[in-house]
């Protein structure tokens, strides 16, 4: 046992003695430094997304293609909106504009009156209202008559000079209001 | 057969254009990004009557229509019928036209769609054409100067209030420069669709005197002929005098039922009847072009008469663009990418 014990402490005191044999000290010394930089610092290095990112700058032919790609968008870009603007400046002096267009009276020309109606702050429910022929009848023939109490009250206003005076002063009276308001 | 006087062709012309018995009819085709149209037709008439066959466009049971009436400051009541289509793409409308059977059926009508991507933006562009009727007339625009052919092309609204407007006598002038100057087209057109159908009928029966070529050279002469003996045309014509003065005693005899043949047709196709209309588009995005007038709506108006398309294909187009935003944003995001490429690299390089 002793004799035992003897041999494991020479086999260890010749392993102590006996140092290991370095060729390149400089690289663990670089190795050391970059592990002991990377434990100081945190998070993702901007450098090494930059070089991910625009790697492609020191490829060639890949430079040179992003480049001109981008030089075509541009000019397209260019010459796109050039013909574009050219062809309303040509439109803008052939077109003429119709004042009292025979379609002037269809049914979008209603709702955009509507609309406009609307977005003017005067507002009111939108509604259909369903009438009738009957009604429509009846609201004919009650025009037809306002046409003709209208017509009534022009003579008796043309056969009276007085009322004619009184009714012409309250009518300028009135422009008069509605002009101060 | 009794013939008629060129003067008593162009009154019945003038007939056909201003009758009012036919009714109004507005065709407004909205036109959507993906090609598909929504279709609107306005009808209005003095009368509570409405005929399928004196409708102007194609019309069925498939539309969804709305009756109304409207009544006048002189209480003059308007009948109204309202109806509106979605149609998936211009070949339903094409097949529409196929399938009329409306006033007017016999006219070759189509309408057409393209869209292309250019990137930044898309174009569209929508049309809808009459084929001509006549294959041997002359163009309106041999007759008429560009100021004159604007006011030929231009819908009866706009013409009314130019005659009526602060330089009334200048357009009253033009008016009446562009309706004699047309009156002689019409004429001309007239002759030159009778020598056209007189040489196909004649065609490897007659001489060379009476071909194509020769007839056509010698319209001008059949022109004259015409103009000197206008008030006895019918009878003259009748009697075989013209033909014997324009092609000899011996083809007159010989070709007189070819000539009223050809007579015939020439009348059909001057004296048509095609019931006039008003076509609308309203384009998607931003108008870049088109041929049409503007109206009071901001709309795209052409006024469809037959004397447009009488001898050449009246086309009604207009072209619009929309913005592919995100092409915008891709591109600006490219040329960012390259150019801070580009940066980095002349920053490294230092």
């Amino acid at each position: 046992m002793e004799k035992g014990n003897e041999k494991y402490n020479k086999v260890l005191n010749l392993l102590r003695k006996s140092t290991p044999l370095l060729n390149s000290t400089g690289d663990i010394e670089n190795e050391v430094l970059i592990r002991i930089k990377k434990i100081n610092q945190s998070g993702v290095n901007l450098s090494e997304v930059i070089d991910f990112l625009f790697g492609w700058v020191y490829i060639g032919w890949v430079r040179r293609s992003l480049i001109a790609a981008a030089m075509a968008l541009v000019v397209i870009f260019v010459y796109q909106q050039g013909v574009i603007l050219k062809r309303i400046e040509v439109l803008s002096r052939q077109t003429i504009i119709i004042n009292n267009g025979n379609a002037a009276s269809s049914s979008d020309e209603i709702d955009k009156f509507l609309t406009q109606f609307r977005n003017s702050g005067h507002r009111f429910p939108s509604m259909n209202i369903t009438i009738s022929e009957s009604q429509m009848k009846e609201l004919q023939e009650s025009f037809k008559e306002m046409q003709i109490k209208y017509k009534d009250l022009e003579n008796i206003i043309e056969g009276d000079p007085d009322l004619k005076k009184l009714i012409e002063k309250k009518l300028i009276e009135n422009n008069r209001t509605k002009i101060n308001l | 057969m009794k013939r008629k006087s060129i003067k008593v062709i162009l009154s019945l012309i003038l007939v056909f254009v201003v009758s009012c018995d036919e009714p109004e009819t507005v065709v407004t085709n909205y036109v959507h990004p993906d090609g598909s149209v929504t279709r609107k037709i306005e009808i209005k008439n003095g009368k509570n009557n409405f005929k399928k066959s004196d409708f102007q466009v194609p019309l069925d049971s498939t539309w969804i229509v709305k009756d109304s009436i409207e009544i006048n400051q002189k209480g003059d009541t308007t009948w109204i019928k309202r109806a509106v289509k979605q149609f998936k793409n211009v070949d339903e409308i094409n097949i529409a036209y196929k399938n009329d059977s409306g006033a007017n059926k016999s006219y070759s009508r189509n309408a057409g769609f393209r869209k292309r991507f250019k990137w930044f933006n898309s174009e569209y562009r929508f049309s809808e054409r009459i084929e001509k009727l006549s294959a041997f007339g002359y163009p309106v625009k041999d007759y008429l100067n560009n100021e004159e052919l604007l006011f030929f092309y231009s819908p009866e609204s706009l013409k009314q209030e130019k005659e009526n407007g602060p330089d009334s006598l200048k357009y009253r002038a033009l008016s009446d420069s562009v309706k004699n100057k047309t009156d002689k087209w019409t004429i001309r057109n007239f002759i030159s669709e009778w020598t056209g159908e007189f040489s196909r009928l004649t065609e490897g029966k007659a001489g060379t005197d009476i071909s194509r070529e020769s007839l056509k050279a010698r319209e001008a002469e059949l022109e004259k002929i015409i103009a000197e003996n206008d008030k006895k045309f019918d009878s003259l014509w009748a009697n075989g005098v013209i033909l014997k003065k324009f092609i000899g005693e011996t083809n007159a005899l010989r070709y007189k039922s070819e000539a009223d043949s050809a007579m015939k047709l020439a009348e059909n196709i001057i004296i048509n009847n095609f019931k006039d209309y008003s076509l609308r588009i309203v384009m998607p995005g931003k108008l870049i072009g088109t041929n049409g007038f503007i109206d009071s709506s901001n709309t795209l108006l052409w006024p469809v008469k037959s004397d447009y398309f009488l001898n050449e294909p009246y086309e009604m187009w207009a072209e619009s663009k929309t913005t592919n935003s995100w092409a915008w944003v891709v591109s600006g995001l490219f040329l960012a990418f390259v150019l801070t490429g580009v940066i980095v690299r002349i920053i490294k390089k230092d």
